[in-house]
Protein backbone atom coordinates (compact mmCIF):
# COMPACT_ATOMS: atom_id res chain seq x y z
CA UNK A 1 0.00 0.00 0.00
CA UNK A 2 1.18 3.16 -0.89
CA UNK A 3 0.40 7.06 -1.57
CA UNK A 4 -0.33 8.82 -4.33
CA UNK A 5 1.99 11.79 -5.21
CA UNK A 6 -0.27 14.22 -3.93
CA UNK A 7 -0.48 12.92 -0.34
CA UNK A 8 3.09 12.08 0.05
CA UNK A 9 3.86 15.54 -1.22
CA UNK A 10 1.41 16.70 1.68
CA UNK A 11 2.80 14.97 4.09
CA UNK A 12 6.56 16.07 2.98
CA UNK A 13 5.47 19.12 2.86
CA UNK A 14 4.08 19.30 6.24
CA UNK A 15 7.28 18.05 7.45
CA UNK A 16 9.42 20.53 5.89
CA UNK A 17 6.99 22.97 6.64
CA UNK A 18 7.60 21.84 10.74
CA UNK A 19 11.40 21.61 10.22
CA UNK A 20 10.83 25.30 8.83
CA UNK A 21 9.40 26.62 12.07
CA UNK A 22 11.79 24.75 14.46
CA UNK A 23 14.41 26.09 12.13
CA UNK A 24 13.74 29.81 11.99
CA UNK A 25 13.15 30.34 15.83
CA UNK A 26 13.72 34.08 17.52
CA UNK A 27 14.19 35.46 13.88
CA UNK A 28 10.50 36.58 14.55
CA UNK A 29 10.36 38.38 17.42
CA UNK A 30 13.56 40.70 16.16
CA UNK A 31 13.81 43.82 13.98
CA UNK A 32 16.48 44.99 12.48
CA UNK A 33 18.10 47.96 14.02
CA UNK A 34 17.01 50.74 12.22
CA UNK A 35 19.56 53.83 12.36
CA UNK A 36 18.37 55.68 9.14
CA UNK A 37 16.67 58.94 9.54
CA UNK A 38 17.02 62.10 10.74
CA UNK A 39 19.16 62.85 14.42
CA UNK A 40 18.90 66.07 16.37
CA UNK A 41 22.12 66.46 18.27
CA UNK A 42 22.46 66.84 22.18
CA UNK A 43 25.85 66.82 23.04
CA UNK A 44 27.31 69.75 21.30
CA UNK A 45 30.87 70.75 20.89
CA UNK A 46 32.37 70.75 24.56
CA UNK A 47 33.33 74.44 24.35
CA UNK A 48 36.38 74.38 24.39
CA UNK A 49 39.05 77.39 24.80
CA UNK A 50 42.21 77.71 23.64
CA UNK A 51 44.71 76.33 26.31
CA UNK A 52 41.42 73.93 26.76
CA UNK A 53 43.10 69.94 26.50
CA UNK A 54 41.67 69.02 29.64
CA UNK A 55 41.10 65.01 29.09
CA UNK A 56 42.91 64.35 25.75
CA UNK A 57 46.15 61.90 26.37
CA UNK A 58 48.23 64.05 24.35
CA UNK A 59 52.20 63.53 23.91
CA UNK A 60 54.65 66.01 24.15
CA UNK A 61 54.77 66.57 20.17
CA UNK A 62 51.19 66.63 20.03
CA UNK A 63 51.01 69.62 22.88
CA UNK A 64 53.59 71.41 20.98
CA UNK A 65 51.59 71.51 18.04
CA UNK A 66 48.71 72.48 19.64
CA UNK A 67 50.29 75.29 21.33
CA UNK A 68 51.50 76.77 18.30
CA UNK A 69 47.89 76.74 16.80
CA UNK A 70 46.11 80.27 16.04
CA UNK A 71 42.36 80.73 16.36
CA UNK A 72 42.94 83.20 13.34
CA UNK A 73 44.05 79.84 11.63
CA UNK A 74 40.36 79.09 10.33
CA UNK A 75 40.36 82.78 8.85
CA UNK A 76 42.95 81.70 6.01
CA UNK A 77 41.10 81.24 2.61
CA UNK A 78 42.18 77.89 2.23
CA UNK A 79 40.89 77.34 5.55
CA UNK A 80 37.40 78.80 5.70
CA UNK A 81 35.69 75.91 4.32
CA UNK A 82 38.21 73.12 5.06
CA UNK A 83 36.29 70.13 6.50
CA UNK A 84 36.92 68.99 9.49
CA UNK A 85 37.48 65.10 9.96
CA UNK A 86 34.43 62.86 9.94
CA UNK A 87 34.25 62.58 14.02
CA UNK A 88 34.85 65.97 14.99
CA UNK A 89 32.86 66.82 12.48
CA UNK A 90 30.39 65.06 14.05
CA UNK A 91 30.68 67.09 17.16
CA UNK A 92 31.12 70.70 15.90
CA UNK A 93 27.34 72.62 16.66
CA UNK A 94 24.92 72.07 14.69
CA UNK A 95 26.01 68.54 14.17
CA UNK A 96 22.55 67.86 13.14
CA UNK A 97 22.58 63.79 11.37
CA UNK A 98 21.23 62.05 8.84
CA UNK A 99 21.94 58.78 8.33
CA UNK A 100 21.08 56.70 5.03
CA UNK A 101 21.86 53.47 3.58
CA UNK A 102 22.05 51.68 0.18
CA UNK A 103 20.80 48.69 -0.49
CA UNK A 104 22.76 46.51 -3.14
CA UNK A 105 19.99 45.82 -5.88
CA UNK A 106 21.07 41.91 -6.31
CA UNK A 107 21.46 41.04 -2.68
CA UNK A 108 19.50 43.08 -0.54
CA UNK A 109 22.37 43.47 1.90
CA UNK A 110 23.38 47.05 3.14
CA UNK A 111 26.04 48.31 1.07
CA UNK A 112 26.98 51.00 3.07
CA UNK A 113 25.65 53.55 5.17
CA UNK A 114 25.62 57.06 4.60
CA UNK A 115 26.17 59.49 7.85
CA UNK A 116 25.63 63.24 6.33
CA UNK A 117 25.74 66.16 9.01
CA UNK A 118 26.51 69.75 8.53
CA UNK A 119 30.36 69.35 8.44
CA UNK A 120 30.63 65.85 7.79
CA UNK A 121 29.88 63.57 4.93
CA UNK A 122 30.90 59.55 4.99
CA UNK A 123 30.35 56.28 4.00
CA UNK A 124 31.05 53.16 6.02
CA UNK A 125 31.12 50.05 3.97
CA UNK A 126 29.22 47.19 4.97
CA UNK A 127 30.26 44.61 1.72
CA UNK A 128 33.44 43.47 3.27
CA UNK A 129 35.45 45.27 0.79
CA UNK A 130 38.91 45.75 2.29
CA UNK A 131 40.70 49.27 3.30
CA UNK A 132 42.27 50.89 0.40
CA UNK A 133 46.50 50.14 0.80
CA UNK A 134 48.58 52.63 2.86
CA UNK A 135 49.79 54.79 -0.52
CA UNK A 136 46.28 55.61 -1.43
CA UNK A 137 44.66 58.86 -0.66
CA UNK A 138 44.00 59.98 2.56
CA UNK A 139 40.63 62.91 3.10
CA UNK A 140 38.85 64.29 5.35
CA UNK A 141 35.81 61.72 5.30
CA UNK A 142 38.32 58.46 5.73
CA UNK A 143 37.57 55.03 5.07
CA UNK A 144 35.50 53.27 7.01
CA UNK A 145 34.29 49.68 7.01
CA UNK A 146 31.27 48.34 9.16
CA UNK A 147 30.16 45.18 10.84
CA UNK A 148 27.35 44.53 13.50
CA UNK A 149 28.35 43.34 17.11
CA UNK A 150 25.04 42.35 18.45
CA UNK A 151 23.04 45.45 18.07
CA UNK A 152 25.98 47.49 17.69
CA UNK A 153 27.48 48.91 14.62
CA UNK A 154 31.21 48.83 15.25
CA UNK A 155 33.06 51.03 12.19
CA UNK A 156 36.69 51.52 11.79
CA UNK A 157 38.28 54.78 10.05
CA UNK A 158 41.68 55.19 8.39
CA UNK A 159 43.21 57.16 5.39
CA UNK A 160 41.83 60.59 7.81
CA UNK A 161 43.90 64.01 6.45
CA UNK A 162 45.64 65.61 8.85
CA UNK A 163 42.82 67.23 11.08
CA UNK A 164 42.25 68.50 14.53
CA UNK A 165 40.46 66.53 17.47
CA UNK A 166 39.08 69.86 19.16
CA UNK A 167 38.56 73.40 17.57
CA UNK A 168 41.19 75.08 19.13
CA UNK A 169 44.17 73.19 17.60
CA UNK A 170 44.52 69.57 19.69
CA UNK A 171 46.49 67.97 16.62
CA UNK A 172 45.43 64.66 14.12
CA UNK A 173 47.60 63.23 12.44
CA UNK A 174 46.75 61.53 8.87
CA UNK A 175 48.06 58.31 10.68
CA UNK A 176 44.93 57.72 12.98
CA UNK A 177 42.74 55.15 13.16
CA UNK A 178 39.59 55.77 15.04
CA UNK A 179 36.90 53.09 15.75
CA UNK A 180 33.39 53.75 16.19
CA UNK A 181 30.60 52.14 17.70
CA UNK A 182 26.70 53.62 17.21
CA UNK A 183 24.39 52.58 19.64
CA UNK A 184 20.62 53.22 19.36
CA UNK A 185 18.95 53.20 22.89
CA UNK A 186 15.39 53.97 21.74
CA UNK A 187 15.22 57.30 20.34
CA UNK A 188 18.64 57.82 21.43
CA UNK A 189 21.61 57.42 19.17
CA UNK A 190 24.97 57.37 20.37
CA UNK A 191 28.87 56.97 19.29
CA UNK A 192 31.71 56.17 21.30
CA UNK A 193 34.84 57.27 19.20
CA UNK A 194 37.83 55.52 20.37
CA UNK A 195 40.36 57.63 18.61
CA UNK A 196 44.05 56.11 18.11
CA UNK A 197 46.90 58.09 17.06
CA UNK A 198 50.48 57.20 17.38
CA UNK A 199 52.10 60.45 16.70
CA UNK A 200 50.24 62.64 18.98
CA UNK A 201 48.33 60.74 21.50
CA UNK A 202 50.15 58.21 24.20
CA UNK A 203 46.44 55.65 24.49
CA UNK A 204 43.43 55.74 22.48
CA UNK A 205 41.05 58.51 23.06
CA UNK A 206 37.78 57.83 24.14
CA UNK A 207 34.64 60.17 23.64
CA UNK A 208 31.23 60.07 22.76
CA UNK A 209 28.29 62.06 21.30
CA UNK A 210 24.26 61.37 21.73
CA UNK A 211 21.52 62.32 19.07
CA UNK A 212 18.18 62.27 19.62
CA UNK A 213 15.80 60.91 16.86
CA UNK A 214 13.99 64.27 15.19
CA UNK A 215 12.20 62.96 11.89
CA UNK A 216 10.81 66.73 11.14
CA UNK A 217 14.60 67.96 11.10
CA UNK A 218 15.68 69.81 7.86
CA UNK A 219 19.85 70.11 7.55
CA UNK A 220 20.46 73.55 5.98
CA UNK A 221 22.50 74.18 3.26
CA UNK A 222 26.20 74.48 3.58
CA UNK A 223 26.62 78.30 2.40
CA UNK A 224 30.37 78.58 2.87
CA UNK A 225 32.40 80.69 0.18
CA UNK A 226 35.99 81.16 0.78
CA UNK A 227 36.91 84.99 1.01
CA UNK A 228 39.53 86.14 -1.09
CA UNK A 229 43.06 86.38 0.59
CA UNK A 230 43.85 89.37 2.47
CA UNK A 231 40.27 90.22 3.05
CA UNK A 232 40.49 88.40 6.91
CA UNK A 233 44.01 87.76 7.54
CA UNK A 234 46.63 89.89 5.85
CA UNK A 235 47.88 88.43 2.50
CA UNK A 236 51.08 86.49 2.94
CA UNK A 237 50.50 85.32 6.79
CA UNK A 238 49.68 82.72 8.79
CA UNK A 239 48.74 83.45 12.13
CA UNK A 240 50.37 80.60 14.72
CA UNK A 241 52.48 80.94 18.14
CA UNK A 242 56.38 80.44 18.06
CA UNK A 243 57.03 77.10 20.58
CA UNK A 244 56.97 79.09 24.71
CA UNK A 245 55.36 82.58 22.80
CA UNK A 246 51.51 81.66 22.98
CA UNK A 247 50.23 84.27 25.40
CA UNK A 248 46.62 83.17 26.00
CA UNK A 249 47.56 79.65 26.59
CA UNK A 250 47.51 80.11 29.88
CA UNK A 251 44.19 81.85 29.97
CA UNK A 252 41.91 78.94 30.51
CA UNK A 253 43.43 77.47 33.34
CA UNK A 254 43.14 80.94 34.64
CA UNK A 255 39.51 81.60 34.23
CA UNK A 256 38.42 78.05 35.84
CA UNK A 257 41.35 77.93 38.73
CA UNK A 258 43.28 74.75 36.92
CA UNK A 259 46.62 74.34 37.03
CA UNK A 260 48.04 75.32 33.92
CA UNK A 261 49.70 72.09 33.76
CA UNK A 262 46.69 70.23 34.56
CA UNK A 263 44.75 71.89 31.25
CA UNK A 264 47.75 70.81 29.26
CA UNK A 265 46.38 67.39 29.46
CA UNK A 266 47.99 64.36 29.13
CA UNK A 267 47.15 60.70 30.08
CA UNK A 268 47.90 61.32 33.91
CA UNK A 269 45.10 64.04 33.33
CA UNK A 270 42.30 61.48 32.99
CA UNK A 271 42.43 59.29 36.03
CA UNK A 272 40.53 60.56 39.49
CA UNK A 273 44.18 60.45 41.60
CA UNK A 274 44.96 63.04 39.68
CA UNK A 275 42.48 65.10 41.72
CA UNK A 276 44.46 64.26 44.85
CA UNK A 277 47.62 65.55 42.88
CA UNK A 278 45.71 69.06 41.63
CA UNK A 279 45.63 69.75 45.15
CA UNK A 280 49.53 69.99 45.00
CA UNK A 281 49.72 72.45 42.26
CA UNK A 282 49.94 75.81 41.59
CA UNK A 283 46.82 77.54 39.99
CA UNK A 284 47.19 81.31 38.59
CA UNK A 285 44.57 84.13 40.30
CA UNK A 286 41.37 84.37 38.83
CA UNK A 287 41.08 87.10 36.86
CA UNK A 288 37.92 86.64 35.55
CA UNK A 289 34.27 84.19 35.96
CA UNK A 290 32.83 85.12 32.74
CA UNK A 291 33.16 81.79 31.28
CA UNK A 292 29.90 80.47 31.68
CA UNK A 293 28.96 82.97 28.76
CA UNK A 294 31.52 81.20 26.38
CA UNK A 295 30.41 77.83 24.56
CA UNK A 296 32.46 76.84 21.45
CA UNK B 1 -2.95 1.12 -6.63
CA UNK B 2 -3.93 4.39 -5.24
CA UNK B 3 -4.88 5.05 -1.89
CA UNK B 4 -6.52 8.42 -0.93
CA UNK B 5 -6.20 10.14 2.67
CA UNK B 6 -8.83 10.57 4.58
CA UNK B 7 -10.71 14.35 4.39
CA UNK B 8 -11.03 13.89 8.14
CA UNK B 9 -7.33 13.33 8.13
CA UNK B 10 -6.26 15.65 5.50
CA UNK B 11 -8.42 18.21 7.89
CA UNK B 12 -7.25 17.27 10.82
CA UNK B 13 -3.69 17.80 9.54
CA UNK B 14 -3.89 21.13 8.08
CA UNK B 15 -5.83 21.93 11.64
CA UNK B 16 -2.19 20.74 13.11
CA UNK B 17 0.01 22.62 10.82
CA UNK B 18 -2.15 25.45 11.50
CA UNK B 19 -1.50 25.31 15.21
CA UNK B 20 2.29 24.64 14.40
CA UNK B 21 2.21 27.66 12.53
CA UNK B 22 0.76 30.17 15.67
CA UNK B 23 2.57 28.00 18.32
CA UNK B 24 6.36 26.72 17.15
CA UNK B 25 7.81 30.27 16.15
CA UNK B 26 6.74 31.51 19.50
CA UNK B 27 7.77 28.42 21.47
CA UNK B 28 10.98 28.11 19.73
CA UNK B 29 11.77 31.52 20.39
CA UNK B 30 11.02 31.33 23.76
CA UNK B 31 13.57 28.04 23.77
CA UNK B 32 15.84 29.98 21.79
CA UNK B 33 16.52 32.70 24.57
CA UNK B 34 16.40 30.16 27.52
CA UNK B 35 12.69 30.36 29.17
CA UNK B 36 11.48 27.46 29.95
CA UNK B 37 14.33 25.23 28.91
CA UNK B 38 15.48 22.19 31.28
CA UNK B 39 18.47 20.70 31.37
CA UNK B 40 18.66 16.92 30.67
CA UNK B 41 17.97 14.28 32.77
CA UNK B 42 15.39 14.46 36.07
CA UNK B 43 17.62 17.02 38.26
CA UNK B 44 15.69 19.94 38.68
CA UNK B 45 16.63 22.90 36.81
CA UNK B 46 18.80 25.14 39.54
CA UNK B 47 19.44 28.55 38.95
CA UNK B 48 20.32 28.24 35.65
CA UNK B 49 18.20 30.82 34.28
CA UNK B 50 18.77 33.40 36.63
CA UNK B 51 19.66 36.84 35.17
CA UNK B 52 23.01 35.96 36.55
CA UNK B 53 23.03 32.93 35.31
CA UNK B 54 22.38 34.01 31.65
CA UNK B 55 23.59 37.25 31.45
CA UNK B 56 25.00 38.06 28.06
CA UNK B 57 27.58 40.50 28.70
CA UNK B 58 30.10 40.64 32.18
CA UNK B 59 30.17 43.41 33.83
CA UNK B 60 31.55 42.54 37.29
CA UNK B 61 35.01 43.61 38.61
CA UNK B 62 36.33 46.68 39.41
CA UNK B 63 36.49 49.87 36.81
CA UNK B 64 38.24 52.96 37.14
CA UNK B 65 36.80 56.44 35.34
CA UNK B 66 38.69 57.46 32.64
CA UNK B 67 37.93 61.24 32.45
CA UNK B 68 38.24 62.66 28.96
CA UNK B 69 34.82 64.59 28.42
CA UNK B 70 33.99 67.55 30.45
CA UNK B 71 36.79 67.64 32.42
CA UNK B 72 36.49 70.78 34.06
CA UNK B 73 33.10 69.66 35.27
CA UNK B 74 34.17 67.11 36.49
CA UNK B 75 37.77 66.57 38.09
CA UNK B 76 36.91 70.27 39.76
CA UNK B 77 34.16 71.12 41.25
CA UNK B 78 32.49 73.83 38.76
CA UNK B 79 31.33 77.45 39.88
CA UNK B 80 28.15 77.91 41.29
CA UNK B 81 26.02 78.97 38.14
CA UNK B 82 28.19 76.94 35.45
CA UNK B 83 24.92 75.52 33.93
CA UNK B 84 26.43 74.91 30.43
CA UNK B 85 24.89 72.30 28.02
CA UNK B 86 22.49 71.24 30.97
CA UNK B 87 19.27 71.85 29.38
CA UNK B 88 17.96 73.44 32.82
CA UNK B 89 14.67 75.52 33.19
CA UNK B 90 14.29 78.99 34.53
CA UNK B 91 13.18 76.99 37.81
CA UNK B 92 16.19 74.72 37.67
CA UNK B 93 18.74 77.82 37.46
CA UNK B 94 16.95 79.44 39.79
CA UNK B 95 17.92 76.08 42.47
CA UNK B 96 21.35 75.89 40.75
CA UNK B 97 21.89 80.19 41.37
CA UNK B 98 21.47 79.52 44.96
CA UNK B 99 23.82 76.32 45.42
CA UNK B 100 25.55 76.50 49.08
CA UNK B 101 27.45 74.03 49.39
CA UNK B 102 27.99 74.83 53.55
CA UNK B 103 24.53 74.64 53.88
CA UNK B 104 24.48 70.89 52.21
CA UNK B 105 26.79 69.82 55.01
CA UNK B 106 25.17 71.57 57.53
CA UNK B 107 21.95 70.08 56.35
CA UNK B 108 23.37 66.43 56.13
CA UNK B 109 22.94 66.61 52.38
CA UNK B 110 26.61 66.35 51.47
CA UNK B 111 25.48 63.18 49.29
CA UNK B 112 23.25 65.22 46.90
CA UNK B 113 26.15 65.12 44.10
CA UNK B 114 26.71 61.62 44.55
CA UNK B 115 22.81 60.11 43.92
CA UNK B 116 22.08 57.92 40.79
CA UNK B 117 21.50 60.59 38.31
CA UNK B 118 24.71 61.77 38.93
CA UNK B 119 26.79 59.21 40.29
CA UNK B 120 28.40 57.79 36.80
CA UNK B 121 29.84 61.28 36.21
CA UNK B 122 31.62 61.32 39.65
CA UNK B 123 35.35 60.32 39.08
CA UNK B 124 35.89 57.49 40.87
CA UNK B 125 36.43 53.72 40.93
CA UNK B 126 33.60 50.77 40.86
CA UNK B 127 33.72 47.91 41.74
CA UNK B 128 30.40 45.54 40.26
CA UNK B 129 29.45 42.38 41.71
CA UNK B 130 26.33 39.81 41.91
CA UNK B 131 24.61 40.30 45.21
CA UNK B 132 22.20 37.42 44.10
CA UNK B 133 21.29 35.75 41.08
CA UNK B 134 19.02 38.27 40.79
CA UNK B 135 20.84 41.83 42.07
CA UNK B 136 24.03 43.37 40.32
CA UNK B 137 25.23 45.53 42.68
CA UNK B 138 27.80 48.60 42.14
CA UNK B 139 29.73 49.92 44.91
CA UNK B 140 31.60 52.78 44.56
CA UNK B 141 34.33 54.57 46.22
CA UNK B 142 33.42 58.15 45.53
CA UNK B 143 31.30 58.87 48.52
CA UNK B 144 30.79 55.51 49.38
CA UNK B 145 27.24 54.79 47.47
CA UNK B 146 25.69 51.28 46.62
CA UNK B 147 23.48 50.76 43.83
CA UNK B 148 21.88 47.77 43.53
CA UNK B 149 19.66 47.11 39.76
CA UNK B 150 17.24 45.00 40.28
CA UNK B 151 16.41 42.43 37.06
CA UNK B 152 12.90 41.75 36.68
CA UNK B 153 9.93 43.01 38.20
CA UNK B 154 9.34 46.41 38.78
CA UNK B 155 9.99 49.52 41.35
CA UNK B 156 7.82 48.58 44.40
CA UNK B 157 5.34 51.59 45.19
CA UNK B 158 5.68 53.92 48.63
CA UNK B 159 9.16 53.14 49.27
CA UNK B 160 10.97 56.10 50.89
CA UNK B 161 13.13 58.04 48.38
CA UNK B 162 17.60 57.36 48.65
CA UNK B 163 20.02 58.88 46.76
CA UNK B 164 20.29 56.07 44.77
CA UNK B 165 16.29 54.91 43.84
CA UNK B 166 15.10 51.80 42.86
CA UNK B 167 17.01 50.68 39.60
CA UNK B 168 14.89 48.14 37.27
CA UNK B 169 17.55 46.87 35.29
CA UNK B 170 17.06 44.50 32.25
CA UNK B 171 19.69 42.92 29.23
CA UNK B 172 18.00 45.15 25.99
CA UNK B 173 18.97 45.83 22.71
CA UNK B 174 17.83 44.15 18.99
CA UNK B 175 20.19 42.65 17.00
CA UNK B 176 20.43 43.18 13.66
CA UNK B 177 18.95 41.76 10.66
CA UNK B 178 21.28 39.23 9.45
CA UNK B 179 20.10 39.30 6.08
CA UNK B 180 21.23 43.15 5.89
CA UNK B 181 23.81 43.35 8.22
CA UNK B 182 26.94 43.19 6.27
CA UNK B 183 30.41 42.98 7.59
CA UNK B 184 33.03 45.45 7.20
CA UNK B 185 36.65 44.20 5.23
CA UNK B 186 39.98 44.10 7.02
CA UNK B 187 42.23 46.76 7.34
CA UNK B 188 45.10 47.33 5.23
CA UNK B 189 48.58 48.33 6.88
CA UNK B 190 48.42 51.36 8.70
CA UNK B 191 48.96 51.40 12.95
CA UNK B 192 45.39 49.26 13.02
CA UNK B 193 47.04 46.81 10.57
CA UNK B 194 49.16 45.84 12.89
CA UNK B 195 47.26 45.32 15.15
CA UNK B 196 45.24 42.90 13.36
CA UNK B 197 42.27 43.47 11.63
CA UNK B 198 39.65 45.17 12.70
CA UNK B 199 36.23 44.70 11.55
CA UNK B 200 37.35 41.96 9.46
CA UNK B 201 35.60 39.02 12.43
CA UNK B 202 33.23 36.28 11.05
CA UNK B 203 29.88 38.46 9.84
CA UNK B 204 27.44 37.93 12.74
CA UNK B 205 24.88 35.12 12.80
CA UNK B 206 22.28 36.11 14.49
CA UNK B 207 23.63 38.48 16.51
CA UNK B 208 22.85 36.06 19.22
CA UNK B 209 23.95 38.48 21.83
CA UNK B 210 22.02 41.08 23.04
CA UNK B 211 23.56 44.62 22.95
CA UNK B 212 23.25 46.65 26.85
CA UNK B 213 22.26 47.00 29.71
CA UNK B 214 19.69 48.82 30.44
CA UNK B 215 18.70 50.26 34.03
CA UNK B 216 15.67 52.83 35.02
CA UNK B 217 16.30 54.29 38.42
CA UNK B 218 13.54 56.25 40.02
CA UNK B 219 12.53 57.29 43.61
CA UNK B 220 14.90 59.13 44.19
CA UNK B 221 15.65 61.95 46.77
CA UNK B 222 16.29 65.39 44.96
CA UNK B 223 20.01 65.48 44.44
CA UNK B 224 22.65 67.24 41.82
CA UNK B 225 23.55 66.30 38.51
CA UNK B 226 26.89 68.31 38.64
CA UNK B 227 28.76 68.83 41.74
CA UNK B 228 27.77 72.69 41.73
CA UNK B 229 24.20 72.74 42.43
CA UNK B 230 22.63 71.92 39.20
CA UNK B 231 19.78 70.03 40.35
CA UNK B 232 17.16 67.49 39.81
CA UNK B 233 13.79 66.52 41.58
CA UNK B 234 12.02 63.48 43.26
CA UNK B 235 10.53 63.63 40.27
CA UNK B 236 13.30 62.54 37.91
CA UNK B 237 13.53 59.49 36.14
CA UNK B 238 17.28 57.97 34.73
CA UNK B 239 17.56 55.68 32.07
CA UNK B 240 20.94 54.38 31.58
CA UNK B 241 22.55 51.80 28.85
CA UNK B 242 26.08 49.77 30.34
CA UNK B 243 28.14 48.67 27.28
CA UNK B 244 30.97 46.98 27.58
CA UNK B 245 33.61 46.29 24.85
CA UNK B 246 37.25 45.51 24.05
CA UNK B 247 39.12 48.56 22.76
CA UNK B 248 41.08 47.15 19.55
CA UNK B 249 43.95 49.35 19.57
CA UNK B 250 45.22 48.84 23.47
CA UNK B 251 42.96 45.75 24.08
CA UNK B 252 41.74 47.41 27.37
CA UNK B 253 37.98 46.45 28.75
CA UNK B 254 35.69 49.16 28.42
CA UNK B 255 32.47 50.09 30.20
CA UNK B 256 30.67 53.22 28.94
CA UNK B 257 27.42 53.95 30.28
CA UNK B 258 25.06 56.90 28.87
CA UNK B 259 22.78 58.44 31.41
CA UNK B 260 19.29 59.88 30.24
CA UNK B 261 17.73 61.71 32.93
CA UNK B 262 14.41 63.48 32.59
CA UNK B 263 13.01 65.83 34.97
CA UNK B 264 9.70 67.75 34.39
CA UNK B 265 10.47 69.79 36.90
CA UNK B 266 13.83 71.27 36.28
CA UNK B 267 14.90 70.21 33.01
CA UNK B 268 13.46 71.79 29.52
CA UNK B 269 14.23 67.86 27.69
CA UNK B 270 16.46 64.98 28.73
CA UNK B 271 20.20 65.59 29.59
CA UNK B 272 22.41 62.97 28.44
CA UNK B 273 25.74 62.50 29.35
CA UNK B 274 28.44 59.72 29.10
CA UNK B 275 30.95 58.36 31.75
CA UNK B 276 33.81 56.29 30.07
CA UNK B 277 35.49 53.11 32.77
CA UNK B 278 38.73 51.11 32.14
CA UNK B 279 38.71 47.93 33.87
CA UNK B 280 41.15 47.58 36.48
CA UNK B 281 42.83 44.09 37.84
CA UNK B 282 41.89 44.12 41.47
CA UNK B 283 40.58 46.93 44.17
CA UNK B 284 44.30 47.54 45.13
CA UNK B 285 43.83 51.47 44.10
CA UNK B 286 39.84 51.12 45.97
CA UNK B 287 40.08 54.52 47.59
CA UNK B 288 37.08 55.25 49.51
CA UNK B 289 35.61 58.50 50.43
CA UNK B 290 32.94 60.10 52.30
CA UNK B 291 30.06 62.20 50.67
CA UNK B 292 31.81 65.75 50.31
CA UNK B 293 29.68 69.02 49.05
CA UNK B 294 32.53 71.06 47.94
CA UNK B 295 34.84 68.10 46.43
CA UNK B 296 34.92 66.70 43.49
CA UNK B 297 34.87 63.10 44.51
Amino acid sequence: MGLTNTGRWKIQGFWFGVLLLLALPGRSLWAQVDLTGEWSPRIYNDGRDVGDYTGIPLNEPGRLRAEAWHPEQFDLPENICRPHAFDIGLRVAPAQLYISNELDSATQLILDYHFHAYWSDFRIWMDGRPHPPDYAAHKFSGFSTGHWEGSTLVFTTDHLKEGFITRTGAPLTEKATVTTRVNRYGNVLTMVFIINDPAYLTEPYIRESSWVYDPQQVIPAFPCEPSPEGTIIPAGSVPNYLPGKNDILTDFAKEYGIPPEAALGGAETTHPDYIKKMKTMKTLPRTTTTHFQRQG
Amino acid sequence: MKMRCPISLVRAGRTFTFTLALALPGAACLSAQGFGARPQGDAPAPAARTPRAVTPKDLTGYWESIVTEYWRYRMIVPDKSDYVIVPLNAEGRKIADAWDPAKDKADGNECKGYGAAAIMQVPGRLHIYWQDDNTLRIDTDSGTQTRLLHFGGSAPQGQAPTWQGYSVASWDGIRPDTQRAGGGGPVVGGAAGAQGAIGSGPRQVGGAVPGYLKVVTTQMRPGYLRKNGVPYSDRATVEEYFDRFVDPYSNENWLVVTTVVTDPQYLLEPSITHAHFKKIADGSGWDPTPCRADEAR
